[in-house]
């Protein structure tokens, strides 16, 4: 058994439990801060430090195992507005970014927000991206974020990170890579009915003929 | 590696021993027959005494699951003599019930079809895409390539669904298919592409063609938040923390809406609706039959119980859709996806003695089929060649250091860079280590029975998402869930809108509860039990034990 | 080839791309191999003279351990701005290790900085390491006929302490506009501000002060104008009033590359001009 700090107060606990499982093991039935429970939503954003270590850490509660003395608040929520926009309407150049979240210009460069990131993403270098104005890049190096908010809450420009690499993605998703011409001629072919004959066939067959094509097909390798 | 314990180190130097040899083997796949005697031996849908014929409702006799008939047969947890349902709160169009992936595209194509933005309402459990849909790793299947046709792709479906599909349905899924993937690729979402735009697609569990569409291995997650962010552009409103506890329905017998019970508050909520849609998703936090679970934490069937109670048929929740490959160590990770596309990229399913003992890619219930009777001791009648874990836990390998010696060095790590990431938080690089697995449970196969529109039979209620049924039979193929959420979400969402469009709301009741609840007490439903579930329970035993309700 | 370790900074990478690509092709032709630090960050230019404000301090010194990293001990700036900010911080911090220190714990997840990185300007780099004569020796389109009027701005002279030049007599650029063939056109608003950020919320101001810089410069027989800001090309084209004299402006980089006979990338209007004063030189090509 070990010991973790709740809020401040102490629970005593099994070794090996997750922070989550170790507040719900101490009586928590939880609202806020549980979502996934697999690392995927960001729900769970929690702060913590170490008995003896003036470091504060940043992490999941989901995906952080429970350490002695651990002492721990959780951020459920992060105030940070989003930009109104209608992503038609944005150009996909640089200084879009800049115009719709200006407060990224405030950035010092003290990396705190990397130092935050539960995903280890070079979160400061994606800011120095975007301010100059690389969207591309901005979306590489923030693809796997899960926008728990724990970069905004700590940085001292007060840039709400995880609005800002939403749009990046959007933008380069739909504008700076290449629609698929396969795609867009799949979609006129159903649209004008290339395959209602063949679909009426098979949705007309009884059990066994179905189950005769169905292994007589041939698996591309 | 110091990580693994001693006992499965010993195991592992099997599988780097037996790997070069495995490297170019194929395991054939499984005939028809195979697959059926499979199943009857193993899977846990064919075990005795898992589930019980619905003694009460539309669907009275049909076999469901005891974890779930548990809900189907139980009491509401409002009483409704003691809500006021003359003061209503929302008063809306479209009422959209549940915030993840089926709810979201309902509602944004509800806005597409004309309802005014501040006519829709989406209220949900938790936050705004806290879902399954958030989780999905692997991909979206969409007959889009030249070489593949919708089709082609109705025949892996309906097949895979032991063709028990409902061919209306099917259809609607497998036409829609490219029309959805180029909506989200308007909306910016982030597809693996070459550099000429194509596609990079592959196989799943079943597909005769490479159809997979993916986002590395965070596709569901991508989607997600892009339909998130496109439903914040339009202005939808979202109520979070409100589940709905009840559906409402009117004196014609329309459902007209719902009651929502804010988690924090715990005041209930009336909000009217001219059309409802049903996008509450599955059913992971059951555990059916005790396994440990893939899905998010509100995957407690709400849907289904409120369905049920205004009369909705429900089809196919005998059957249970369990993941192969659940993680199944470290501890901490325990019954978490590992998605079909680790496979895909070719990392083969070992034993304790390094054997390759079934095809990669069988649909996924023979897959978990074959895992869990490689791991079943040989006294009950399994093959006994399952790796032990300190804590209990079983599971086979799943050869995952294949991958980059096939496909380059950086591949495991680009390509399934949420896998990577979630073992190298405990110190496991899997791109030089197998990870353990088993079986996890995962999908509701089945749910409330639906038309190609979505709708539900019950005038005003519609559905969309893994909350219906008729889909994917009696088993769903990776990469079809995902396109589920969005081929019947859009259908349920215009759906909606157009009755909308001309309905008219009497006075509101909850009439249909209480004749559900006279049908229970004269099936002697024991009184304690309560639905819907909500959120599960997992709180310390000892602190259950000297808990009590004083405020 | 000499390599010379070079920091960008932002408005090169964007709005000043042709100064840059200029430059570089024109270093090229004098010797000089550029090579781009690592993962470097904004400067974050400009900031107050506050001095124990050591956030500040933080991005440029950042900078500063990614030139220490690659095992160098100089690096190149081409716009003014950059340049100011750099040598404020390498100052500042060079002048008390208490301060240095403290920035160095700070970033417990760099190497610590231990000072002595010198950052040059395009300017000085001209200056000192390649030389006037030697400079004049490589020129293959000579700007004559061309007269040139060198606009400092204040960052490149000011403060003192850091400037690449004295800030009441600066000579260098004038020298090195020499050395390119062109004819000098000497303004007495040489190293009067255009007024940089205010740009943004006061640009009436920087309209005003545009227009008696340029006029000065017209006035004085310039027919372009020379620099070395990204911020000052932006406020000397698109914040001239409507009246008043007009004149095209080049980055340094631009008109360097031009006579060295590199890609000189440079806007219409000025390129206009100089092809149209200068004699073609021999076998030289065109752009």
């Amino acid at each position: 058994m070990l010991t973790v700090y709740i809020m401040g107060k102490g629970y005593r606990v099994p070794e090996g439990l997750t922070i989550m499982k170790a507040m719900e093991y101490a009586g928590y039935r939880l609202v806020r801060g549980c979502g996934c429970r697999g690392g995927y939503c960001g729900a769970c954003a929690t702060v913590y430090r170490l008995p003896g270590d003036y470091r504060l850490y940043a992490d999941l509660a989901c995906q952080t195992t429970v350490q002695d003395g651990m002492y721990i608040a959780q951020l459920p929520s992060t105030p940070a507005e989003r930009a109104d926009y209608q992503l038609s309407q944005v150009a996909p150049r640089g200084e879009a970014l800049l115009a719709l979240y200006p407060e990224l210009a405030r950035c010092v460069a003290c990396n705190t927000c990397t130092r935050s990131c539960p995903q280890k993403l070079e979160v400061m270098d994606a800011v120095q991206a975007a301010l100059r104005g690389d969207i591309r890049q901005v979306a590489e190096l923030t693809f796997d974020c899960v926008q728990c908010g724990l970069c905004a809450m700590r940085c001292p420009a007060e840039i709400a990170h995880y609005h800002v690499w939403q749009l990046a993605r959007r933008l380069c998703g739909a504008y700076l890579t290449p629609r698929a011409q396969h795609l867009a001629r799949r979609v006129a072919e159903v649209e004008s009915g290339a395959f209602d004959a063949e679909l009426d066939r098979l949705m007309g067959m009884g059990k066994d003929e179905l189950a005769k094509a169905y292994q007589a097909r041939d698996i591309e390798p | 590696m110091a990580t693994y314990p001693k006992e499965m180190q010993e195991s592992i130097v099997q599988v780097e021993a037996t790997r070069p040899q495995r490297m170019k083997a194929r395991f054939p796949r499984l005939s028809l027959a195979e697959q059926e005697a499979l199943l009857r031996g193993f899977h846990p849908d064919y075990k005795e005494g898992g589930k019980r014929p619905l003694q009460v409702g539309p669907s009275q006799g049909e076999l469901v699951p005891h974890e779930v008939a548990d809900l189907l047969e139980a009491y509401p947890l409002l009483d409704p003599r003691e809500v006021d349902l003359s003061k209503v709160d929302y008063d809306v169009d479209v009422l959209v019930i549940g915030g993840g992936g089926a709810g979201t595209v309902a509602a944004l194509w509800a806005c597409e079809a004309g309802i005014p933005a501040d006519r829709i309402l989406i209220a949900t459990k938790l936050r705004h895409g806290d879902s399954n849909s958030m989780m999905a790793q692997g991909g979206i299947q969409a007959a889009d390539k030249p070489h593949d046709s919708p089709a082609i792709h109705y025949l892996d479906v309906i097949g895979g669904g032991h063709f028990a599909g409902d061919p209306k349905l099917v259809r609607a899924l497998v036409q829609d298919g490219p029309m959805i993937i180029r909506w989200h690729e308007a909306l910016g979402v982030m597809y693996d592409k070459g550099p000429d735009g194509t596609m990079i697609t592959i196989h799943g569990g079943g597909t005769s063609r490479k159809r997979m569409h993916s986002a590395k291995d965070y596709t569901g997650m991508e989607i997600m938040r892009v339909l998130r962010d496109e439903a914040r552009s339009r202005g939808i409103p979202v109520l979070e923390f409100s589940p709905a506890v009840e559906l409402l329905t009117d004196v014609h017998g329309q459902v007209a809406g719902a009651v929502l019970w804010n988690l924090e508050t715990e005041e209930y909520l009336i909000v009217r609706a001219k059309a409802t849609v049903l996008a509450t998703g599955g059913w992971g936090r059951l555990h059916i039959q005790g396994f440990p679970t893939t899905n998010h934490y509100g995957a407690t069937a709400d849907g289904l119980v409120l369905a049920y109670r205004v009369g909705a048929k429900l089809r196919d929740l005998d059957s249970v859709q369990y993941h192969p490959t659940g993680a199944a160590y470290p501890e901490q990770l325990v019954g978490l996806l590992i998605t079909e596309k680790v496979r895909g990229l070719d990392a083969q399913p070992v034993n304790r003695d390094g054997e390759l003992f079934v095809h990669p890619l069988e649909p996924r219930d023979v897959e978990s089929a074959a895992f869990i009777r490689e791991c079943m001791p040989l006294e009950q009648g399994g093959r006994g060649r399952g790796v032990v874990t300190p804590t209990g836990m079983v599971g086979v390998w799943l050869d995952t250091p294949m991958v980059d010696m096939i496909h380059g060095k950086g591949t495991f790590q680009r390509a399934l860079s949420s896998i990577w990431r979630m073992y190298v938080r405990f110190d496991i690089d899997p791109t030089r280590e197998p990870i353990l697995v088993y079986p996890s449970l995962h999908y509701q196969n089945g749910g409330v029975a639906i038309d190609e529109n979505g709708w539900t039979g019950i005038p005003g209620l519609f559905a969309g998402g893994e909350v219906e049924g008729g889909v994917h039979g009696k088993n769903r193929l990776m990469g079809n869930s995902l396109l589920d959420y969005n081929v019947f979400g859009r259908r349920a969402g215009l759906a909606a809108a157009a009755w909308a469009k001309d309905a008219r709301v009497g006075r509101l009741t909850l009439a249909h509860v209480k004749r559900y609840v006279e049908q229970l007490k004269a099936a002697a439903v024991p009184k304690e039990r309560r639905a819907p579930l909500l959120l599960p329970d997992y709180r310390g035993e000892r602190v259950l034990a000297r808990m009590v309700d004083l405020l | 080839m000499k390599r010379i370790p070079y920091f960008p900074g932002c408005a090169m990478k964007d709005q000043a791309r042709d100064y840059e690509r200029a430059a570089q092709a024109a270093l090229a032709a004098l010797g000089c191999e550029l090579v781009e630090l690592p993962r470097w960050n904004c400067c974050g230019t400009v900031y107050s003279l506050a001095n124990d404000d050591l956030m500040r301090h933080v991005g440029p010194v950042r900078n500063l351990i990614r030139v220490q990293d690659m095992g160098e001990d100089r690096v190149l700036t081409l716009c003014a701005m950059c340049y100011g900010t750099l040598r404020r911080s390498a100052r500042f911090v060079a002048a008390d290790p208490e301060r240095l220190s403290r920035i160095n714990a700070f970033m417990s997840d760099e190497h610590d900085y231990r000072g002595g990185v010198e950052v040059l300007h395009l300017l000085g780099l001209l200056r000192d390491v390649v030389g006037y004569e030697n400079l004049a020796s490589k020129v293959v389109r000579p700007l004559t006929g061309v007269r040139a009027a060198p606009y400092y701005g204040c960052t490149l002279v000011r403060p003192r302490e850091v400037g690449v030049d004295n800030p009441d007599q600066p000579e260098v650029f004038e020298r090195v506009l020499s050395a390119l063939g062109a004819e000098v056109a000497e303004f007495p608003y040489k190293v009067e501000c255009c007024g940089a950020y205010l740009t943004v919320g006061a640009p009436a101001i920087v309209a005003g002060r545009v227009r008696d810089i340029v006029a000065s410069a017209a006035a004085n027989g310039a027919d372009l104008i020379v620099t070395s800001c990204p911020l000052c090309q932006f406020n000397l084209e698109a914040r001239r009033p409507g009246i008043g004299p007009r004149l095209p402006v080049a980055y340094l980089g631009q008109l360097l590359a031009w006579a060295l006979g590199a890609d000189a990338c440079l806007p219409p209007e000025a390129e206009a001009l100089i092809q149209g004063t200068t004699p073609a030189a021999a076998g030289a090509q065109q752009r």
